[in-house]
């Protein structure tokens, strides 16, 4: 009962939840900030998502006579309870140790796509044609950008394991104990390949320019939220910056979760500006440089660069 | 790459270029064309910038009572082509470079430009004319010593015509003219006019 | 509670712009206030959206011709209240040159509840961004809340 209590905790304020909440918007807002700044552009303020929230909560809602009702209003609520979940298992280097002890790395794999995935039954449900090629675009999107991953993943955990001498190991807080003992995986050359791959799959599952795709604004009015707006827009708003949080706290946790000290709030400070560097490389920096791919220049980079690259890894650690 | 990198560190060092306009001062470009301002003294009443307008936004009407003309423009038709600056003969019509054009709807039939331009007597047969400018008129009479363009520029147009047959009638004519009744005078206008039309011309046209 | 985010929301207003057969010139000026970094509309929190779901402010430029009227309409109908209309150059406030014209059935204020109008041809940027703080003072008075 007590560890039903704790989880639940855990899921709604520490590592999930507000917190997780809190800096995924903050990274937001600093994100549309810099951008502005490599542009030589003031940028909005620090607070501006908040702000974008509390509009779209003052907004009316207004459902499509062709949409599919339930499934229009439940897509976005998927993608909040998913991310909501996911944000919990991950876990804050000498903070925090994750929910548990076991597989959370397939867990976490396996709720990463729930976004994209709710992304695509709002737009399929909306009955809107932009809608139909927005979730089309997401498909073929995450088949991309979901190899890199799994190899990605299948890579660290081959090599925790195999150090540990358990074959692969799943468990984020097992992963966190190797690396703080034989050095983390981002300083190990086996796994180079695998952090670029990680950096490039960024981009993709957060859905920014260059692979905005599927969201497209200008050519395909936003694609699967075309239809959304107000409190059920505000949702989705919410499941990104979750989501966020939750791809930045694992590249930081897989690759570079040294600590600096004992004392938590250094540690917590330390691994936000962690995240923030990891960031600023694959999101910020990309995005205020370039344009958008074509769907089919985005599919064949995604299968030529960051898998070949995170199956390099994989066969390095494999034979290594 | 390593150009795009360069481009944007620069962006980074060089700081942000953004004027500080809704809450500080903005630049104005020294020939914006903005709002379109008439000069009432210098209006004539010819109409071409009502005919040259491409909008349609300038109207003249004529007053029942033919003691002037109203002038109106509506700045929310006029499209800043300055059609009506270029045509204007006394260049009455100028822009300002004023561009705060932003209103609420309720003023929308309020952003006028709008100028009552009475009719003045003629200094000697009192039919009601528009005078010309002061320096249009001494530029057009600069050449002829013997014309005082204060008294011209307040005449209507066939009395401007007379003053001018007088100076070239030969010495007997004047001195007949000068002993004959007001009448005569009349009568014999539309002589002088033929006479002095041609001669019209050519002082306009230096 | 729901005063204070009423207070908030402002301060975000979304910019969706159709465009009832413009000419372009005024949608230029648009992309001007957002993409050219000297006018940087998204300091105001503004941020243009391509659907009109998520539009608080939405700027018209055009003179609405008979092709485009019935989808301008319908365009319009789909952005949630409450929604701040904004006519952007004279089409769009007047009709302008093509006044009268057998293709032309605006100006838009005839079918449309226009808060707003930017006259010009094309209007500055600065002068777009004079409307959306107009605009953004009359959705304060729309939603019923002082500054």
């Amino acid at each position: 009962m007590t560890d039903a209590i704790l989880a639940l905790l855990h899921m709604c304020i520490f590592p999930g939840g507000l917190f997780a909440l809190a800096v995924g918007f903050f990274f937001k807002g600093l994100d549309r900030r810099m951008v502005a700044r490599l542009q030589r552009r003031v940028g909005p303020p620090l607070h501006q998502p908040y702000i974008d929230i509390a509009k779209l909560l003052t907004k009316e809602t207004l459902i499509p006579k062709t949409a599919h009702r339930t499934a229009f209003l439940l897509a976005p609520v998927i993608a909040f309870a998913g991310m909501a979940v996911c944000a919990a298992f991950i876990p804050v280097p000498g903070v925090f140790q994750g929910l548990t002890d076991m597989g959370d790395l397939l867990v976490i794999f396996y709720l990463l796509p729930i976004p994209a995935i709710a992304l695509m039954l709002g737009g399929s449900s909306s009955g809107s044609p932009f809608g139909a090629v927005g979730f089309s675009r997401e498909m073929l999107m995450m088949l991309a950008y979901e190899i890199p991953l799994l190899a990605v993943l299948l890579a660290v955990a081959m090599m925790a394991g195999k150090g540990m001498g358990t074959g692969a190991e799943f468990s984020l807080a097992k992963i966190l104990t190797f690396q703080s003992a034989t050095g983390q995986f981002g300083f190990n050359p086996v796994m180079i390949p695998a952090l670029i791959a990680y950096l490039i799959f960024l981009p993709g599952t957060m859905g920014v320019i260059p692979f905005d795709i599927p969201e497209a604004e200008t050519e395909i009015l936003e694609g699967p939220l075309l239809e959304y707006g107000g409190p059920l827009l505000a949702l989705y708003h919410i499941g990104s910056a979750l989501k966020t949080f939750v791809v930045l706290g694992l590249g930081v946790v897989l690759f570079f979760p040294g600590t600096l000290t004992d004392i938590w709030i250094v540690n917590l400070v330390w691994f936000l500006l962690k995240c923030l560097l990891l960031m600023a490389l694959s999101l910020t920096l990309v995005k205020s440089a370039t344009g958008r791919f074509r769907i089919d220049q985005a599919f064949w980079f995604y299968i030529k660069i960051p898998t070949v690259l995170s199956l390099i890894s994989l066969a390095l650690v494999w034979w290594l | 790459m390593a150009s795009f990198l360069k481009i944007l560190l620069r962006n980074v060092l060089q700081g942000p270029s953004t004027d500080p306009f809704p809450a500080g001062e903005t630049f104005t470009p020294p020939r914006l064309r903005g709002k379109v301002k008439l000069d009432p003294e210098r209006c004539m009443g010819c109409r071409i910038c009502y005919h040259t307008c491409s909008a349609g936004a300038i109207n003249i009407t004529q007053h029942q009572d033919g003691s002037g003309y109203d002038f109106t423009v509506w700045h929310n038709s006029c499209c800043l082509c300055a059609n009506c600056r270029l045509y204007c003969p006394t260049k009455a019509i100028t822009l300002t470079d004023n561009w705060h054009s932003a209103h609420e709807q309720t003023e929308k039939y309020t952003q006028v430009e709008q100028h009552f331009v009475p009719f003045v007597p003629c200094t000697t047969c009192g039919q009601p004319i528009r005078p010309l400018p002061a320096d249009m008129a001494k530029r057009i009479y600069a050449h002829d010593p013997d014309v005082d363009p204060e008294i011209v520029r307040h005449l209507c147009p066939k009395c401007r015509l007379l003053e001018d047959a007088k100076k070239h009638m030969s010495p007997i004519v004047k001195a007949e003219s000068a002993s004959a009744d007001k009448e005569k005078v009349a009568d014999a206008a539309p002589k002088a006019a033929t006479k002095a039309a041609p001669e019209k011309k050519t002082t306009k046209q230096t | 509670m729901s005063d204070f985010l009423k207070k908030l929301s402002v301060r975000s207003p979304w910019l969706f712009r159709i465009n009832a057969g413009s000419c372009n010139g005024c949608d230029v000026e648009l992309a001007t206030t957002a993409f050219i970094p000297r006018y940087d509309v998204e300091r105001l929190g503004c941020r243009y959206c391509g659907s009109p779901r998520h539009a608080d402010i939405v700027l018209i430029t055009g003179p609405l011709t008979a092709r485009v009227k019935d989808k301008v309409l319908r365009v319009w109908e789909e952005i949630p209240n409450p929604k701040i209309t904004v006519a952007v150059g004279i089409c769009a406030v007047t009709c302008g040159v093509f006044r009268d014209g057998y293709s032309i059935k605006g100006p838009i204020d005839r079918y449309l509840p226009v808060d707003v109008n930017v006259p010009g041809c094309p209007p500055r940027p600065q002068a777009i961004m004079e409307a959306v703080l107009i605009a953004k003072k009359l959705w304060m008075q729309k939603l019923g809340v002082e500054e």
